[in-house]
Parts: C-alpha cells; structure tokens; sequence
C-alpha cells in the first residue's frame, strides 16, 4: 500500500486518481510524444540515407546538405534531440507525476517548451545542413540553439521540482531517484559543455576530453536514468508484482551516480591525453559492473515465473528487452574501455553497433514500451492493431539483431586487420562492403517498424482503436486468455 | 574570461554537492528503511499488487474486420 503523507500545500485533498494524474499529463506530453515519433522517422530517413552512403557513396553528393558529412550529424542530432530526448522527458514527466501523485504542473509553459524546442531543433538541423555546425560530436547545434534548449530543460526541471515538493507519497521510489539524475544533472552537463567548448574556455586535447566526457554522459546521466526509471516502474506494474529487491535496486542507482560520470575518457584511448586521465575512465568505465549486474539481476529476479506474460503485454516485450540490451550493452562498454581491446576496436564499425545497442535497443525499447503504456492511459483510447504492435517489435528487434551481429564482427575483423602493417588499408575497406550492406538492410528494416509505431501512434489520435475499457484493470485480469 | 572559468567551477562544485546532499537527506528521512513497503509503494488499492495492468488490444481494427 502507499503510505500517503499530509501535504502542507493541499492539508484536505485527496491525492488525484491515476486517471486524473495521467489527463493532467495529457496536453503537454502528447506535444512531445508526437514530435518525437516525427523525429524518430525523419531521423531513420536520413540514418538509411548515411548508411548508403557508406557503401554507395557516389549516392545524393550533388547538393552539400546531403553529403556525409552533414547527413550523419543530422541523423544523430534528430534522433538524441528530437526522439530519444522529447520521448524521454515525456516519460520522464509523467512518470513523476505518477509518483508523486500530483497532477503535471505547468502544463502550458510545457507545451510551449516542446514548441520551442522543436523549433531549436529545426534550426540547429539547419545551421548543420547547411555546413554551420560545429563539428563537435553530440553538439553540433551552434551555441545559440543550445541555450535554446537550456531554456526548456530550466522548465522541465521546474515542473519536475514543483512535482516532488507536492508529493503526496511518504517515500522516493528508486525510479524517483534516477529522474533526479536525469532532471538535474544532465541540464547543467549540457550547459557547462557548450560552454566550455564553445567558448574557448577549453581548446585541442581539453576540447576533446570535455566533449567526449560530455557526450559519454548524455547516455550515463540522461538517457540511461530515464530508461531505467521507466523499467524499474512498468516491470513490477505491468506483472503486477514489487521488484525483487529494493536494496539492490538503491545500490543500483547510486553506484551509477557515483561512477558513470567518470567514465566519458574511454573514448580517448590511444590519444594524446594524460594516461591518467584516460585510466581514470576506464575505471569509472569497470566500476559500472557494480551498477549494472545489480540492476541486471534485479530486473531478471523481478521477472522470473512472469516470463508467460511477454505474450500478453506489448509493454512488457519492449520493456524486457530493453532491460536486457541494457546489461549487455553496459558489460560490453566496460570491457570495450579494456586499453587490449580497445587497440583493435577503436575507430571501426564496431564502435557504431555498441553505439545502437545503447542508445537503441535499451533506450529506443524502453521508450516504445513507455509510450505503449501511457498512450492510451492519455487519450482514453486503445492501440488500433495487436498483429501491428507485434509488427513493430520484430521489426526493431530483428533489425537491431541484424545491426549489432553483422557489425560488431566486421567492425572487429576490420580492427585485427589494421592493426596488421602488411594488410593494405584499401582492401581492408573493400572488405567491410558487405558489412555495411548488412547495416543498410538491418536500418531499413528498423524504420520499417518506426512507420508501423508511427501509424499506430497517429490512429490512436485519430481514434481508430476505439475507446479503452472503461474498467482497464477488469479487462486485463484474464490476461493470459487474450485472444489476438 | 575568470568569471566564466569561476562560474564553471562553482556549478560543478554544486553538481557534487548536490549528489552528496541528496544521499543524506535520504539517509536522514528514511528513505533507506522498510525497504519491503518501499518496493510496494507504486501499488494501491486501484492498482494493488497481483494485478497486471498491461494487454494487447482486443478491439480495434482486427475486430472490426
């Protein structure tokens, strides 16, 4: 049972209903839901088009904007701006209301900031296609637009603080707990990197050290807390059961607090930085077991004699596999940051695959179950197709298959093979053609299942589903005998 | 130039601070204890524990055709 406590704003209330909770959510988080299921498609359009042009590349190198170059940053910045970060504080969002039992405060001033920062969005994609950008990864948008977006974090943050101090539950659930460090850390990381690179403050190998400690920590301090507060709430919701642990689960989160932020260095080994500071990353980078197989066994632990549910549940497929990619993708980082691995790794298509798995098959899955869950909880309408839904995570999980595997093992023969004086680079080249035709096939088939989610999307808000069940909780006790 | 240097240094010290403050408060306020009613504190009497609350759509367009 929850343990209400008295609210000093609110003596006599009630605390809302969840039906009440998630229609305060509902204007603010469909604006960014819908911008980022836009992103999200528009951003595997121009994924497809750089991964042609990997193979092909003699493809649309008539007009700048679309050479390599631009493509590829314009690709990352729709798709960890626009997607991953719009669908993230969506969920982010409601899922702190959620917790705090508060109606979403704000709403309009939130509404406004997913307005603005899709137009930050479209100018900064500008700025880069038009060969403005500058040329730093995961900030490329020019100083300008990212004060834009600081803007909206400083909303999002107030909204998330007016939320916590208006609790009405007694206790700070641990999903609560990696929200924080999403909330409040990452905006001002975001900050001080754009302003430490883009001012001059830091220049050569200071730059470099500041950019990749930034960019490593987009994942460790804002995409991954959002990810696993969303697993460590719609697990033991969907099933219906608490999680295994909660000691392991608060060993979790402030193991991650204290080691991910180390870790961005690892992606200077061999460069001309300071040994030290680089072995500083790489044992911030080893230090992520702790957080990680705690988290790992937890979410497994929590699952077992569940597992018949992942027929009945689209959440939970998409939830589940993201919780395992993520312990895959986090065991596979630590030993990457290995200095004996990373000399052959480092810059091949290895690096790319790691890069999906994370940020893709944790963070994107984690978001597709989130929105599975919640959009019809906003509307008050159902899914339209089941055979769709199903549709979509074979088409993201398959294509993430086919990405990661063919990859991960060109990527490393492609490592061996540099390392070898006597092998020449140009034939090395020629051998990772059918690798990346394998990237190609595997990215069409994962935007395959982004329209599929889009289309989905898009008929609920037109209502082609129908309406929910007025009793949701009734409808789903005889979950195991849905019939599709 | 100092200014800016100063102003980073004062927000990073405060990003530490802030990690440390909200261990403590945590530790302060209970948030390390009871841990079986912690785990619980998501479920209620609308959504108590043993009930799922997620299944693929019986209606929509499938019905319908």
């Amino acid at each position: 049972m929850s343990e209400l406590m008295p609210s000093a704003a609110e003596p006599q209330n009630e605390p809302p209903t969840r039906a009440e909770i998630d229609r305060s959510c509902r204007g603010p988080l469909l604006v960014f839901i819908a911008s980022a299921v836009f992103w999200l498609v528009i951003g595997s359009l121009w994924a497809i088009l750089a991964a042609v042009k990997m193979h092909t590349p003699g493809l649309l190198t008539s007009w700048e904007p679309l050479t390599f170059g631009r493509v590829r940053p314009v690709h990352l910045n729709m798709t960890i701006y626009g997607w991953a970060s719009m669908s993230g504080i969506a969920t982010l969002l409601w899922l702190q209301a959620r917790l705090a039992r508060t109606r979403l405060p704000l709403p309009n001033l939130l509404i406004a900031g997913g307005v603005v920062w899709n137009l930050a969005l479209v100018a900064g994609l500008v700025e880069i296609s038009l060969g403005h950008g500058t040329s730093v990864e995961w900030i490329e948008i020019p100083l300008f637009w990212a004060l834009v977006f600081a803007s909206v974090f400083a909303v999002v943050m107030a909204s998330s603080l007016t939320m916590f101090a208006r609790r009405k539950v007694a206790h700070v659930y641990v999903s609560q707990w990696y929200l924080f460090g999403a909330v409040l850390w990452f905006p001002f990381l975001y900050l001080m990197a754009n302003t430490l690179i883009h001012t001059g403050l830091t220049r050569g190998v200071t730059a470099a050290a500041t950019n990749w400690w930034f960019a490593h920590n987009v994942l460790g301090l804002w995409l991954t807390p959002i990810g696993l507060a969303t697993i460590y709430y719609l697990i033991p919701k969907v099933i219906g059961a608490p999680i295994h642990s909660y000691h392991l689960s608060l060993l979790g989160f402030w193991s991650l607090a204290l080691f991910y932020n180390w870790a961005g260095t690892h992606h200077l080994i061999g460069g001309p930085l300071p040994a030290w500071l680089v072995t500083v990353g790489i044992v911030g980078s080893l230090m992520m077991f702790v957080p990680v197989i705690t988290v790992g066994i937890n979410h497994h632990m929590t699952m077992v004699g569940h597992f018949r549910r992942l027929k009945d549940s689209p959440t939970l497929r998409f939830i589940v596999f993201s919780g395992m990619s993520y312990t895959a993708v986090s065991l596979q980082g630590s030993l990457t940051s290995l200095r004996s691995v990373n000399e052959v790794n480092h810059f091949t298509h290895y690096t790319i695959a790691h890069a999906h798995l994370g940020v893709y098959s944790f963070f994107s899955m984690a978001m597709f179950g989130a929105l599975y869950y919640l959009l019809p909880r906003l509307t008050g309408r159902e899914w339209a197709s089941a055979r769709l839904i199903k549709l979509h995570f074979w088409a993201s999980a398959g294509g993430l298959a086919l990405y990661w595997g063919p990859l991960t093992i060109g990527g490393w023969l492609q490592g061996l093979r540099m390392n070898n004086p006597d092998v020449p680079f140009l034939e090395i080249m020629t051998d990772t053609l059918p690798w990346l035709w394998g990237r190609t096939a595997a990215g069409t088939l994962m935007t395959l299942g982004h329209v599929v989610f889009a289309w989905l999307v898009v008929t609920m808000l037109r209502g082609s589903g129908g309406a929910r069940p007025a009793s949701f909780a009734a409808a789903t006790s005889p979950i195991g005998e849905v019939k599709q | 130039m100092t200014l800016v240097y100063g102003i980073v240094w004062i927000v990073m010290a405060a990003f530490a601070v802030s990690a440390v403050a909200a261990l403590v408060w945590a530790i302060q306020h209970g948030q390390m204890e009871r841990f079986a009613s912690a785990a619980r504190s998501i479920f209620d009497e609308e959504e108590p524990v043993g009930r799922p609350t997620d299944a693929f759509p019986t209606s929509g367009l499938e019905r319908r055709s």
